[in-house]
This record gives structure tokens, sequence and C-alpha cells, in this order.
């Protein structure tokens, strides 16, 4: 039941964030409230007993969720990422934070769906929904240009999901599963031709590289970066947002091996022409906010190499990559908020030398570029070196020149940091306010928890990652028409 | 016995808590206090190494593992750490010597803003540097070879405000980076290869490829690679004279001692890869030597106290990997052992000099200081006679080592062995005459600035006394590896359970001889060269020869530096500021024009909305006449 | 008996001559004239097919004749209504002629 607590608790915080709108230290506690709860909450998730409702029957969907796998790990990584953002959200917004702070909620509560429903209507039906927070925060509280943003950013969204949609449905039709729950898709998907499941995995692939993003359909997520609100609280849930990683991970990949077989190296290909370019784009780029778009672009076009390498370590690195990210990427969004709080500039060139009167901001800050670059015993480091370790097992070559964004991470980072906080002090700044310092305090502690501990996270995630690669190893194997996995295989498989 | 040997775990911890206890509250303790926490928290653990050095030495090699890292299926690496003879030497090294600079930089950073923030990350360092030493898989040995890297931009950039110094430590950084390119396609490759990353595991596992294998030699060439990165060699050296910037404890700690002997340290650990791989350790060795040759010439022409150290330590880590290219593992070893002493205390003397001047770095500016700062002078020259191979000091011992290594080994003999031989005899000959230069420069003669000669002053005991146990090391560790053929060889017995196994020709006794011999006839050279040059000719000939190509050349760096700035660095801000304008212009119009598209059409089907009835009349009969014919079809179908 | 098939045949022809009427006629009232033919043509082909089902004796046959009614029914309303809005919009501009009444539209 935790499962189901975990998406109806936002909603109900969301709720009553926005009844007491009229008093601030309200909003603020009720932020900070909905923040621990999901918290704790996550903490309790994994192993607990899933949630299993009929919907619709008629059409074979159920309210599926579970809590085995790596859905419970994101969920946790989200949730402990939220509270110092929902902090920051009822603190820092200046008009209609409680606003602010509900869309955020609304958020979480959709991306806990995201990652725990086991029914794929009820996954898509979460996919699109949490979409609508992440508009609205970027149409109401964006920055000057935030119309053409949030149109570019819902056109591309609901183009990918368009196609996305129908190869869902086409999924069980087709295969004639007798419900939407993944294990009954995955017992009548292997009898798909491999034509077939090459067409349905195109489609619900444009829809999941749309929101991973991949080369060359991320622009939205350029702009959307830089005309959200200024606080970066907007900018962290579109760092916890990336989910088309976890959609092929949880859904195409293990649904459809045929088709992701012959479909995969070309994605491949484009994650690794993704992790490159958005490393060399970052660096030049003077617009903070921007720089971090760019940078976490590249993150996540290393994620899909880890993915689409098809290989065990590469798949179980690629998601806890994707859950790290989220600190590092949220945290520097933060920081950025923070500095563009004392400056009104996100633009580099009129920052530098804070080391000097912000000492204690420019450490936190050199630990997070640091984390974000991937320096080992942070929090990204072990996700991105078995990402690239396990695509290089079967992809050599693309592999390698996806690891050069390791060089060009150094040079950004270090550059970036370089022009911030070194050199001599342009003016005086204010170092961390206490708010501030608890803010970062738990991206801190969790860069480091990802970084150091890395073991059980990994663990949860191979129980997922293994069932792709047993897909995929019984394509070789199974003929059409006879189910390839019996029940009893999946995890939860005793429904 | 294991478990004490295992309490050796401890050490990385101890400086880590240094590092942080100095980090988030080093600016509300007074006085020194930073200072002594921080060498304390070193002391414990040259105790803890020492221990785990004479367990080691009763019991052998002690494994432990302290739960899982990185699991992935086949996956398995774990943190754990490895104590066997090599390892425990490097942490007597690390510990001992980096306790020795600790100490002295309590004097030396007196009166510093940031006092506390440098131990802590001095600390840090030593942390990190353990950790690359312990590891007992690739991926941990790599989480401390990147740690190093990111202390070695904190401490080089430490006086941050000047940019100069900054970019310093964003270069070094970046330099790395791309020997940490190296590293991890090499550990990808390892994976590949031997289906494990634990060092143990496929060092047993190398001598089942075939000899030479292809893969081997690309993980031995990737091995390079980070190597190199990370030991300042070829092509990755640039970082490291430029490394100066930072004070110069940290030169001497960091990038005399330790760090940049990491890439040797690396390649001896793969032993097993290159002993099996002749054309990557073949690689590794003609790198090496061009490097120590080149390294030496550019030494001669520098006039920065520091700088002049920095390239003769290019040049001597050069020695180094050679040695361990050769397959003389212990012998590279050796030799990052006394050089440890010897060239610690050549930067802690220099640091000296500069303190004692008030920043003053010019060596033109310097002159006949010896007279005024006597124990910096004698330990000065003491390290110099080291490192130029005098006879009976350590520089001689380990020097002769690696230089036998090279004429004698076998693999190495297909390659060049004896090209390299020569070579690097004539480096060691330049190593003695630019270090008489530098010594006479600095020391000897007449001050050739009245000022700086009035405010030279001898340093207080707390940088004095680290200088004197360096300098006594200096002349006695060599003693631990004396030549075969004469004495019991005790690192090389030391070492030999964990060398992987490399055939050496045998000299006969004449022939060693005559190789001890010719060490000493070449630092007599070189030293003599220096002398007749610079005391006798008071220089006249050096400023002669001043413009000549070779010696611009040896000013310039060979114009390396300018050379990468015209093929990479420029180059690279380009590619990323057209990345950033193609995606900016092309792309993202690009797809915005696809969705142009879409208004495109609205506006055509807008045509449709004329307003007139009419119109709409005639789509309706339209309509209805096309039904009409689709049901007739159907019925006839049907 | 006269075969169904020429009353259907003349309903057709009243049809398409209604239709025509529509598509080229200008003035509203030579609108509504076309249209009330086209709904009696079709009036006419569905009474020729009551009276041919009830020849046969099928019940099919009252259903034409109500159909038929309630067209007739419709097509009354709908006049009233389509005359009541052009006296409406006869009182703001003078003139009847559908090509100017052109505001529905995007």
């Amino acid at each position: 039941m935790i499962s189901l607590y975990v998406i109806l608790l936002p909603v109900l915080m969301a709720l009553l964030a926005i009844l007491a709108r009229g008093s601030a230290p309200l909003v603020r506690g009720l932020a900070f409230l909905g923040g621990i709860g999901t918290f704790a909450l996550a903490l309790f998730l994994a192993g607990s007993e899933g949630f299993n409702a009929a919907w619709l029957p008629g059409i074979g969907v159920n309210f599926a969720l579970d809590a085995t796998g790596a859905g419970p790990v994101l969920v946790l990584v989200a949730a402990l990422v939220m509270i110092p953002t929902l902090l920051v959200a009822a603190s820092r917004v200046e008009k209609g934070a409680a606003g602010f702070v509900a869309l955020l909620l609304l958020a979480q509560a959709g991306l806990n769906g995201i990652f725990l429903s086991k029914d794929l209507i009820v996954f898509y039906i979460f996919w699109e929904a949490t979409l609508i927070p992440g508009l609205l925060l970027l149409g109401i509280y964006g920055g000057d240009r935030r119309r053409q943003a949030t149109l570019k950013y819902l056109v591309y969204a609901v183009a990918g999901s368009f196609l996305m949609l129908i190869s869902i449905l086409a999924l069980k039709a087709l295969s004639g599963a007798a419900s939407f729950h993944i294990t009954e898709l995955m017992i009548a998907t292997p009898a798909l031709s491999a034509a077939t499941q090459t067409w349905l995995f195109v489609g619900m692939a444009v829809g999941m590289m749309v929101k991973l993003p991949l080369w060359p359909l991320h622009s939205w997520l350029i702009d959307l970066n830089e005309q959200n609100h200024p606080s970066g609280a907007a900018d962290v849930l579109g760092s916890l947002y990336k989910v088309g990683a976890f959609g092929f991970f949880a859904w195409a990949l293990p649904l459809l091996p045929a088709g992701a077989e012959r479909v995969a190296p070309y994605l491949l290909a484009l994650a690794a022409v993704t992790a490159v370019y958005g490393a060399l784009a970052a660096i030049s780029q003077d617009h903070l906010k921007r720089f971090l778009a760019y940078g976490s672009l590249s993150h996540m076009g290393i994620i899909g190499v880890g993915l689409f390498g098809l290989h065990l370590a590469g798949l179980s690195g690629a998601i806890y990559f994707l859950a790290a990210q989220m600190l590092s990427t949220g945290g520097l969004f933060l920081v950025a908020g923070m500095l563009y709080h004392r400056r009104r500039s996100f633009s580099v060139k009129d920052y530098g030398g804070l080391a000097k009167s912000a000492p204690a901001f420019a450490a936190v800050s050199l630990f997070l570029i640091f984390a974000y670059i991937g320096v080992p015993g942070l929090s990204n480091f072990p996700g991105e070196f078995m990402a690239l370790l396990g695509a290089f097992q079967t992809s050599p070559w693309p592999a390698a020149f996806a690891t050069l964004a390791v060089i060009a991470a150094g040079v950004y980072g270090v550059n970036l940091f370089q022009r911030l906080f070194q050199g001599t002090t342009t003016v005086p700044t204010t170092d961390l306010s206490p708010l501030e310092l608890y803010v970062l305090v738990p991206f801190v502690a969790g860069v480091l928890w990802l970084g150091i501990s890395p073991a059980p996270q990994l663990r949860q995630i191979e129980q997922q990652a293994s069932l792709v690669t047993l897909q995929l190893e019984r394509v070789v194997e199974a003929q059409p028409g006879v189910p390839a996995v019996t029940l009893a295989e999946l995890p939860g498989g005793e429904r | 016995m294991n478990d004490l040997v295992q309490l050796a775990s401890l050490a990385p911890l101890l400086a880590l808590a240094g590092a942080i206890i100095n980090g988030l509250f080093g600016r509300s303790l007074r006085g020194n206090a930073p200072g002594v926490i921080a060498s304390l928290a070193v002391a414990a653990g040259f105790v803890l190494s020492l221990i785990a050095f004479l367990g080691v030495r009763a019991g052998g090699a002690v494994r432990v593992r302290f739960g899982d890292f990185l699991v992935a299926g086949d996956l398995n690496i774990g943190l754990g750490f490895h104590f066997d003879q090599l390892s425990v030497l490097m942490m007597l090294i690390i510990t001992g010597v980096g306790l020795l600079i600790h100490i002295y930089s309590i004097g030396y950073m007196q009166g510093d803003d940031g006092f506390s923030r440098y131990f802590a990350q001095l600390n840090l360092f030593v942390a990190a540097m353990l950790v690359l030493v312990m590891a007992d898989s690739f991926p941990l040995m790599f989480v401390g070879w990147e740690g190093v890297g990111v202390c070695s931009f904190l401490l080089i950039g430490f006086w941050y405000k000047d940019l100069k110094n900054a970019s310093a430590g964003r270069k070094a950084f970046i330099v790395n980076r791309v020997g940490d390119f190296g590293f991890l396609l090499a550990m990808f490759l390892t994976f590949k290869a031997f289906g494990t990353l634990d060092i143990q595991a496929v060092n047993a596992a190398a001598p089942s490829f075939a000899y030479g294998a292809a893969i081997l030699t690309g993980i031995g060439l990737l091995y390079l690679l980070a190597a190199a990165g990370k030991s300042a060699q070829l092509p990755l050296h640039t970082w490291l004279p430029d490394a100066m910037a930072g004070p110069t404890p940290v030169s001497a700690l960091i990038h005399a001692a330790t760090m940049v002997t990491a890439g040797v340290y690396l390649i001896a650990r793969t032993g097993g890869i290159f002993a099996n791989a002749p054309s990557a350790a073949a690689t590794v060795v003609w790198v090496a030597v061009l490097t120590a040759l080149m390294a030496a010439i550019v030494a001669i022409g520098q006039t920065d106290i520091k700088k002049i150290l920095a390239w003769s330590t290019i040049s001597q880590v050069g020695f180094m990997v050679a040695a361990v290219g050769a397959g003389a593992y212990w012998a590279g070893i050796f030799h990052v052992l006394t050089h440890a002493f010897f060239k610690a205390l050549l930067f802690l003397g220099a640091g000296s000099v500069i303190h004692a001047l008030g920043g003053e770095q010019d060596v033109r500016k310097m002159g006949g200081l010896g007279r005024k700062m006597r124990v910096t002078g004698t330990t000065s020259l003491i390290a110099t006679l080291a490192i130029a191979g005098v006879p009976f000091l350590s520089g001689y011992f380990s020097k002769d080592a690696i230089l036998g290594a090279l004429l004698t080994s076998s693999p190495l003999g297909n390659y060049g062995g004896q090209i390299l031989f020569a070579l690097l005899m004539v480096t060691a000959g330049i190593t003695a005459f630019y270090m008489f230069r530098w010594y006479y420069l600095v020391f000897a003669g007449e001050p050739r600035s009245s000022a700086e000669y009035e405010r030279a002053h001898e340093s207080p005991a707390v940088m004095t006394v680290p200088l004197g146990i360096l300098a006594v090391g200096s002349v006695l560790i060599g003693y631990v590896g004396l030549p075969a053929f004469l004495a019991p060889n005790a690192i090389q017995e030391w070492l030999a359970p964990v060398m992987a196994h490399v055939d050496f020709d045998h000299l006969n006794t004449s022939a060693e001889w005559m190789l001890l011999l010719g060490s000493v006839l070449v630092a007599a050279v070189g030293l003599g060269l220096g002398y007749w040059v610079y005391v006798i000719g008071s220089g006249e000939l050096a400023k002669r020869i001043g413009n000549t190509p070779l010696a611009n050349a040896s000013r310039g760096a060979f114009g390396i530096d300018r050379l990468y700035r015209g093929l990479f660095t420029e180059p690279g801000e380009g590619l990323a500021e057209g990345v950033a304008s193609l995606d900016r212009d092309v792309v993202d119009r690009g797809l915005t024009g696809v969705s142009g598209a879409v208004p495109l059409l609205g506006r055509l089907l807008v045509l449709l909305q004329s307003g007139y009835v009419r119109a709409y009349a005639f789509a309706m009969v339209l309509g209805v006449l096309a039904l009409a014919v689709v049901a007739a079809l159907i019925g006839v179908l049907a | 008996m006269v075969q169904t098939e020429y009353y259907v045949a003349l309903s057709a022809i009243l049809f398409a001559l209604g239709g025509i009427g529509v598509l080229t006629r200008r003035s509203a009232i030579m609108l509504f004239l076309s249209i009330e033919l086209m709904l009696n043509a079709a009036n006419l082909a569905i009474i020729a097919y009551a009276r041919q089902w009830s020849a046969v004796g099928a019940q099919h046959a009252l259903d034409g004749q109500a159909a038929a009614f309630i067209v007739l029914a419709i097509a009354a309303a709908e006049v009233a209504v389509g005359l009541g809005i052009l006296v409406a919009i006869f009182r703001n501009r003078v003139s009847t002629d559908v090509d100017e009444l052109s505001e529905v539209r995007l």
C-alpha cells in the first residue's frame, strides 16, 4: 500500500497548499511536511507489497503499482531531492508560491506513479499527466520567452507521446495479451514477429527519445531550463522528469527485445553523439542555466549509451546514473538560483572571485560541480562508469567515443568553477544563508551516499535490469506463439 | 597478525578525518592547530603503514574487503584493500615523506589566510593517494587516482585570487582528465578481456593470453596513456611546470614524491599485462626515455628555481617509467623511493629560499645564499649530489639499477634497448649538469642581487629539521638497493613476490663493474662540465650559446605548449562554440521549422473557411457524392 | 401502376435541380426554394418506395409514410426558422445576397 500512499500524499499536500495559499508560513510548513512525508514513505517503499485494483476491466487496465526493481530507488532519490526544492519554492517564489509548491507536489506524485506503475496504460497516464505541472510551472512562472518555451515543450512531448500511445495500444492488440499488466504483456509479446516488434519499438522509442532526451530531439530542454523560474526549483523538477530512460528500461526494452536488438545500435550512436555534443556545447555557454541544460544533456547521452549497449552492467549503471544526476543537476540548479538571488543575473561574466567572500558557498558548489562531472567517490561516478563499461562490452567504439565526454566534462566543470569563484572579487557577495545551507545539505549528503555506497541500490536495480537481459537472451531461443517467459520467472509474478 | 595489517585500512580514514575537521572547523582553530592536527593524522597513518609493513614482512600479503561497491551480474567490485610488499612500501613513502612535508608546511604557510584550508586539502590528498596504492581493484584505484587529481587542482590553484594560479590548476586537471580517459578505456577493455577488474586476478590471468596478444597490447597502451597523464610524461607533461604555481610544499609532496609516481605504480601493478605485451612495454620505455631526455634539455634553460626542479621531476619520472617499462619493476620503485627523498628535499630547500627571500623565484637574482642559509644550502647540496648520481648516495644506486635494466632487458632488446640505454646515460649526464647549475646559481658563487642577499636568512627549525631528516635519507636510503652482484639487494628481494617475471640477460662481473663505473663517469662529466662552465668560466659559455636553436628550444620547452594551444585548445574552444551555435541556429530552428509546417497547414485549411455559404454547400454536395460512390462500390463488392 | 423506377428518376431529377439551385442561386429566398425542392424530392422517393413495399404486403410501407410526414414537418420548421433569420438579417442590411453573408468563418 505504501506505493499508493507515496502517490496520494503529495496530491493531498498539494491540495492543502492551495487551500492555505493565503498564509506563507503555512505553505512553507506544508511544503516541508509534504517533502519529508513522501521521503519517509519512500524509505519504507522497497520491498513493500504492491497495490492492484481493477480499473477498466473491459480493456484490461488495472491500477497496478509495485515496489520491486528500480522504481523505489528512483522514488527515494526524487523524494530526497524534493525536500529542499519544495523549501526553495515556498521561500523564494515571490508571487503564487502556494501554486508553485502545489504543482511541484503534483508532479512528484506523477513521477512516483511513473516509477511504480506496472500497468502500461497507467504508466502512460502518469507519463502524460506529469507533463502538465511542468508546463504550468514554465508557462506561469517562467521568464520572458516562456510562451515559446512552453509551446515548444508541449509540441515535442505530445508529438512523441502520440506515437507512443499508438504503439502501446497496438502492442496489446497485436500480441493478444490478456491485459496491460507488464507480466501479461511479457508473456504475450514474444509471439510478435521481429518486424512487428521493431515497428512497435520505434513508435515507443520516439516518445521516449524526446523525454530522454536524445539528440536531435533535445531542444525543448534547453529553452525549458533557460526560461524556468530563476529560483531553479522548476528546473530541479525538470531533472527529475527525464523519464525517457526509465521508459526504455522498464517497458520498451523488456517488452520488445527483438525490436530493441535491431534498433538499439542506432539509438546507441545517437546517445553517444548526444553525450559528446552536450558536453561540447556546455563548454562555451555563458548563461548558467543553459550550461546546466547542456551538461545534463551530456549526462543523459551517457545514460542512453548505457541503456542501448544492452549489457547488464550498462543497464544498471544507466538507471543508477539517472537517480544520481537528480542530485547533482538539481543541486546545481538551486545553486544557480542562489547566485541569481544575489546578482539577478545568470550570465557567468557577471560573477567572479566569489570564493573570497563566500567560501562555504564556493566549497559546496565545487563539491556539486565535481559530483556533476563524475569524480569518483561522488554520486555520478558509479552509474557513469558502469554505463560506459557495459556499453563497451558490446559496442566498444561508440562507448569509447562517448567516454570522450568525460574529458569535456572536466573542461566545462573546472572552467565554470573558475569563472564563477576564482580570481579577484568583483563585488563582494554574501555567503550561504541558513536556509540555503539547509537546502544544500541534503544534496551533499545524497551525493556522498550514492557515491560511496552504491551496491544496495544497484542490487535493487539489477532485479529489473536482469529482466531485460533475460528477454534479450530469449529472443534467440523463442519461437513465435510460444510464451518465452513463464509467470513464475517474473519478479512479482505470483500475483 | 592479519588483523594488525588490516588495521592499516584506517590510514586513509584518519587522513580523511583530518581533512574534514580542518575543512569544517579549521577557521575557528587557533594558531598552528590545523597543521598539528593534519600532521598527527599523517603520523598515525605512518605508524599504521609501519605496522602493515612489519606484518607483511612476517606473513605475506593480506587482503581485506569492506563490502560491495559496484555490482551487476558478473561485475563484482568491492571496497577492498590489498596489502602486499609493493603497496606497503608506497604507503610508507606517502606517509613518511608526507609527514615531514606536513611539519615543514606549518612553518612555510605560517600566517597565510588559507592555513586550515591548505591542511584540509593536503590531508585529503594523502587519503586519496593511500586509497590509490591500497586498492585491490582498478575502479577503486581510479577513485584514488581521480581523487589525487582533484586535490592537485585545489592545491595548485591554492592562491586562487591570482587567476594565473587558478588557471594552472585548471590545466593540470584537464590534462589529467585526458589520462583518466585512457584509464577508463583501459578498464573497459580489461573487463572485456579478463571478465574481472580485480588487480590480482588480472595479473594472474595475463600469462594465459598469447604472448604479445593485441588485446594485451591495447590495454597496456591505454594504461600508458593514463600513466602519462598522471606522471607528466610525453605528451601529457605540460601541466607539471605550470603546477609550480602552488605552494612549494605542495610541489614537494604531490609533484615530486607521490602523485607523479602514481603512473609508475600503475605500470608496476599491471606488470603482468606488460610482461606479456612486449610492444606495449617497449612503447612505455621509448616514451619515458624521450621524455627524460627532452625534460633534461629543457631544465638547462630555465630560470625559475622551481621550474628547473619541475622539469627535473619530469625527467626523473621518465627514468622510473623507463625502468618499469623495461620490466625491472623493482628498479622503478627503488627510484621512486630515492627520488622521493632527494626531490622533496630539493623542493623544500627551494621553498626555504623562496620563503627567506619573500617570494623571489628567479635564480638570476640569487647567488651565494649558501653562506647565509647554512642548513638549507648543505642539505640542498646533498640532494644535488644525490640526484646527479654521485657514488654512495642514494640516487647513484637507483639510477644504476635503471640503466642496468635497460641494457639487459631481454624483451627490450628487440626494440632498441641499447639505444635507449645510451640515451638515458646521456640524460644522466645532463641531469648532473643542470643540477650543478641549479645549486651553483642559487647557493654558491657571488650574489647577483645584493638586496636579495641581504634579505636571506635561515628558515625556522620547523622547516630545517625536515630538511635534515630528508638529507639523511637521501644519503642512506640507497643502501636498500645495492647492486645484486656485490651485496644483497634488499629492495629487489622484498618486491620479488609481487613482480611479474621478465627475462633479463645476465651480465658478467666485469660488465657490471663497467656499468657502475660508467655511471660514475657520466656523473663526473656532468658535474665537471657544470663546474667548468659556471665556476671557471663564470657562465660566459652559457651566455654565448644562449641564443642557439637548442638553447631557445630549451628555454621555451620545445614550444610544446604553443603547439598544444594551436592543436587542441583553440580548435577545442572553436569546436565548443561551433556546437553551441549549431544547436542554437540549426538544430533548434530546423525542428522549429518542421513544426512551422503545422501553422502552414493550418493556414491552408483556413482557406476552406471562406464564409461563403455556397462554398459550404458545394462541399456538402461533394461529400455526399463521395459517400454515395463509396456506398455503391461497397455494395458492389459485397 | 406506374413503376417505382420512374418516381425515383423524377425524384433524382428534382433533387438535382434543387441542388443546382442551391449552388448557383444568390438570393436567399431562392436558396430556400431550392432546399424545399430537394426535401420534397427526397419525400417523393420515400413515398414511391413506401407504395412499392405496401404493394408487396410488407410492413415497411407504414414506416415510409411516417418518414414522409416527419420530413414534411422538419421542412416546415426549418423554413420557419430560416425565414425568421433571413428577415432579421434583411433588417440590418437591405440585400439578401448570400455572397455578402460571409461572417461565419475563422
